[in-house]
């Protein structure tokens, strides 16, 4: 079944000269998957992700979510509709600094007015997958940037949501950080069948995915899929990067 | 483009950012210029000496107020602008030349806020001694002038404090660290935390200030007074500081509250707010208090003295005329005269003076005598029907003058008294205010009265009238015709008094005390207003962040709008309310003092700074609601 369907997406920004951001995109991602979207700076991969978390709005074309057509939204709707469909997972985390890691988690669930048990339930379980029981109580500055990324994830997933956007969320995370988030989000993929869209930079953390999508110049480039081996599917990464005139860091395998 | 026009093109072209400082700036100096115009008004210093002394008294608390307000002001748009004060230190500033540019900048806003602060000034001093001749039914008493000693004054001290704050600035900005600097106010807060004794001693402090100004009477209120004003202050820091921390955090830890709904989002950030804004409220509570106490007062003592004039002064005109006097029948032909056109009652109460030994004193030997129908005419026409009197033959009644403010006279009530021979039973004694001629009389049955032929002839006129107010012009110009305007209607023979007139002349004096005690009260409670104003913006920014991240998460425009709402509510009420509170109990104390009921002049006075309040804030609210909104959409 078909969770995200975009159609002829076109984002075009009006100006002095007129730049066309996406053209005619169309993407389809199933239920279940892990689809990583990846290109050069300025690509409009992060402009694509904007729009499917209704945080910006296309200029032409469609985008169906579990069947729903965004565009057809009102303002109050995307609102709800985001907290209840959609999870965030974000470069700089997003967590707000006056609320504890566990308030933090049980935002989302407190908008929509869930019974204060079912919400410590939930907290807990999915404080336990992550590995962050322990630090449920601090504060977001008393603990690391893998800590921090964790809870967001947590917040993500907490209300079970139909799809999980996340943008660039190892770009601030040292390697041995990103590749526990990396492992993290695989694993609830994985576990939970929560289908799952990254925008990212970083090609180990793409090799996690299952399916990636390259976008030039506000272009559908390539697709690659994954396969069993993620060390061939990382190379394979590596080698379209390098076709694409990628910067050099997008090519360095010193992480690896 | 040399170090100068950057700073000045810094400001120019960063209009939005300064304007919040030099709105508050502003503000300051057309406050104290506008309280200048009126301290040194000419028609002031001629009232009396000490009036113009208590107003350069007040109108240096203002300047020590306005000095603190700047201040404040200054280090909160400091505060904000600490990114970009470290990308200039990175950039290879000194600290010399950010001590410098930012030395420049406040000349720069303290020059131009004080040249139309001035401006704005004048024109709004025009418009408030238009409205307070109106409003408060003042006559010419505060004409316009061209302040010139006002707009010295404002402009020197208002120089001089920019450029003393701006060195202010250096302790400001030192010994920031350029991390510090770069990273901004974008540091987390620590959680706040309250002490419990604190927490205790708050609300002890509070009762106790409380309770006792609320049960102490009399006289004593006023050795009351500085203890607890003193615990009250104390109580109400302490309520900021630390229970109002105390109840949040205690509140946080329900979390079938603390988690419900949009509650998340609001409480957390509560906290915060109370400990950053803790000195605020305190300020805004007590400086408000004192508005409302000292209007609270002002109008109050107004109404005293104006009740109490037509309660005790039931008649527009009253007119006593000795035996000696011949002019009788011209002076009351004249007021006559006057009073043609109004709808009016003359009544005459003839006096006998006649001679009973056992009631004549050293100083009034003779005793008046007059008769039950005369009597009881005035009694009706005054509205004290209840003072009426029914005699019969021998029988006679004991008057004698008694204000509301005055004790009983202890006069015996029932006695025999010896008359040319008869004998008269007194069956009553009793006190009013109708014969102002402040003696006492016998009341006597209408054929004994006119059995009396050895007397001296005395006569006393009322004229009821029931528009007493609009015979004020005329009771000055009669003052004028029958040559007693110096001595206050004193004659030799007779006494001529007008109640429209006196009224008048009280409302006049006591409007000026009175319109320039509303004015600081307005002041100092607009400064409140406008200092929670600028606290509000200085922490627009980090809302603007956290809303915006919030919303990214989803949440709709009503919730956005609760929460907000519920905020700001919380940030202007509950400072007012304290001080309505405050303010209320302390009127009652005075009440207690005075022993005259405040009531309505205290609803009058704190429900309309509360309407204020509450249209400043539908104002405030719907602008800043605006401002997040449009941050998010961005």
């Amino acid at each position: 079944m078909d969770i995200l369907k975009t159609e002829k997406l076109s984002k075009i920004y009006d100006g002095k000269v007129t730049h066309k951001a996406l053209e005619d995109i169309d993407l389809v991602i199933e239920e279940g998957e892990f689809v990583g979207i990846m290109g050069p700076s300025g690509s409009g991969k992060s402009t694509l992700l904007n729009m499917v978390a209704t945080i910006d709005q296309p200029t032409s074309g469609s985008i169906l979510i579990n069947g729903k057509n965004l565009l057809e939204m009102k303002h109050n709707e995307m609102a709800e509709f985001r907290r209840r469909e959609l999870g965030f997972v974000f470069q700089d985390f997003n967590l707000l600094s006056t609320l504890t890691v566990e308030e933090n988690i049980v935002l989302p669930l407190t908008l929509e007015g869930t019974k204060v048990k079912e919400m410590e339930k939930r907290v807990a379980a999915v404080a336990d997958k992550l590995g962050i029981s322990e630090i449920l109580q601090n504060r977001t500055y008393e603990i690391s940037g893998g800590q921090a990324q964790r809870t967001a994830i947590a917040r993500a997933i907490i209300h079970r949501p139909k799809m999980v956007l996340a943008d660039e969320p190892t770009g601030n995370l040292d390697s041995k950080a990103s590749r526990t988030v990396m492992e993290m989000l695989e694993q609830i993929n994985r576990e939970d069948r929560t289908t799952m869209m990254m925008v990212t930079h970083d090609p180990i953390a793409a090799s996690f995915t299952e399916r990636i999508v390259f976008i030039k110049d506000g272009k559908l480039y390539n697709e690659i899929q994954r396969g069993d081996n993620r060390q061939t599917f990382f190379q394979k990464i590596i080698d379209v990067l390098s076709l694409l005139g990628g910067d050099a860091s997008d090519l360095s395998s010193i992480r690896v | 483009m040399t170090f100068r026009q950057f700073a000045f093109n810094n400001v120019l072209r960063n209009k939005q950012i300064y304007a919040a400082y030099f709105l508050s700036s502003l503000f300051s100096v057309m406050v104290f210029f506008v309280y200048g115009i009126f301290a040194f008004h000419p028609a002031l210093k001629e009232v009396h000496p000490s009036v113009t002394v208590g107003l350069h008294f007040a109108e240096g608390i203002i300047y020590v107020f306005s000095f603190i307000f700047v201040l404040v002001s200054m280090s909160a748009f400091l505060h904000s602008r600490k990114k970009e004060f470290g990308l200039m230190v990175m950039l290879g500033m000194t600290n010399k030349q950010l001590r410098k540019m930012v030395f420049l900048e406040n000349v720069l806003i303290g020059s131009i806020a004080t040249i139309s602060g001035v401006g704005i000034g004048l024109v709004f001093a025009k418009i408030l001694l238009m409205t307070a001749e109106s409003v408060l039914e003042l006559k010419e008493s505060l004409p316009f002038y061209m302040p010139w000693e006002a707009i010295i004054l404002t402009c020197g001290a208002f120089l001089l404090l920019f450029v003393v704050i701006s060195f202010f600035t250096v302790f400001i900005l030192k010994g920031n660290k350029l991390i510090d600097l770069i990273k901004g106010s974008a540091v987390p807060k620590k959680e706040p935390k309250a002490s419990v004794v604190l927490s205790l001693l708050a609300a002890v402090l509070l009762a106790v200030g409380y309770g006792v100004a609320l049960t102490v009477k009399g006289d004593k209120v006023v050795f009351a007074m500085i203890p607890v004003t003193v615990i009250v202050i104390i109580g109400t820091y302490f309520l900021f500081t630390q229970l109002s921390v105390f109840i949040i955090n205690r509140l946080k830890k329900r979390k079938g509250l603390f988690w419900k709904k949009t509650n998340l989002v609001l409480f957390s950030d509560l906290a915060h707010r109370m400990k950053d804004n803790a000195r605020t409220f305190f300020f805004v509570a007590i400086v408000s208090t004192v508005a409302f106490t000292a209007i609270g007062t002002l109008v109050g003592f107004r109404f005293m003295l104006t009740n109490s004039l037509a309660e005790e002064r039931p008649f527009a005109i009253e007119y006593s005329s000795s035996v000696e006097n011949e002019q009788e029948g011209e002076h009351i032909q004249l007021i006559e005269e006057k009073l043609d056109g109004l709808s009016y009652q003359k009544l005459p109460v003839h006096i006998k003076n006649v001679s009973i030994p056992s009631l004549a004193t050293e100083y009034v030997p003779l005793t008046g005598v007059i008769s039950e129908s005369e009597f009881n005419a005035i009694a009706e026409a005054g509205g004290r029907s209840e003072k009426q009197v029914a005699l019969d033959g021998q029988e006679a009644a004991y008057l004698y003058y008694q204000s509301t403010m005055m004790e009983a006279e202890d006069i015996e009530e029932v006695r025999t008294i010896d008359f040319a021979g008869k004998e008269i039973n007194q069956k009553t004694a009793f006190g009013s205010v109708l014969m102002r001629t402040f003696d006492d009389y016998l009341i006597v049955d209408d054929a004994f009265y006119d059995a009396i032929t050895d007397f001296e002839q005395e006569t006393f006129y009322v004229f009821q009238v029931d528009d007493w107010k609009a015979t004020a012009d005329m009771g000055e110009q009669l003052l004028e015709d029958l040559g007693v305007s110096d001595t206050n209607g004193y004659g030799e023979h007779f006494t001529f008094s007008n109640l429209g007139y006196d009224w008048y002349v009280i409302n006049q004096s006591y409007g000026t005390v009175l319109f320039i005690g509303l004015f600081i009260g307005a002041v100092f409670f607009v400064a409140a207003g406008s200092f929670l104003y600028f606290r509000l913006y200085a922490d627009l920014e980090n809302e603007q962040q956290k809303f915006a991240m919030i919303s990214k998460i989803g949440l709709t425009d009503k919730e956005l709008s609760k929460v907000l709402t519920t905020q700001l509510a919380l940030l202007f009420f509950i400072p007012i309310i304290t001080a309505v509170i405050h303010g209320a109990v302390a009127l009652t104390a005075l009440k207690n003092m005075f022993n005259y009921s405040m009531l309505e002049s205290s609803v009058l006075v704190l429900g309309s700074f509360t309407l204020i309040q509450i249209i400043y804030f539908i104002f405030i609210r719907h602008n800043y609601i605006r401002r997040i909104k449009s941050y998010i959409t961005n």
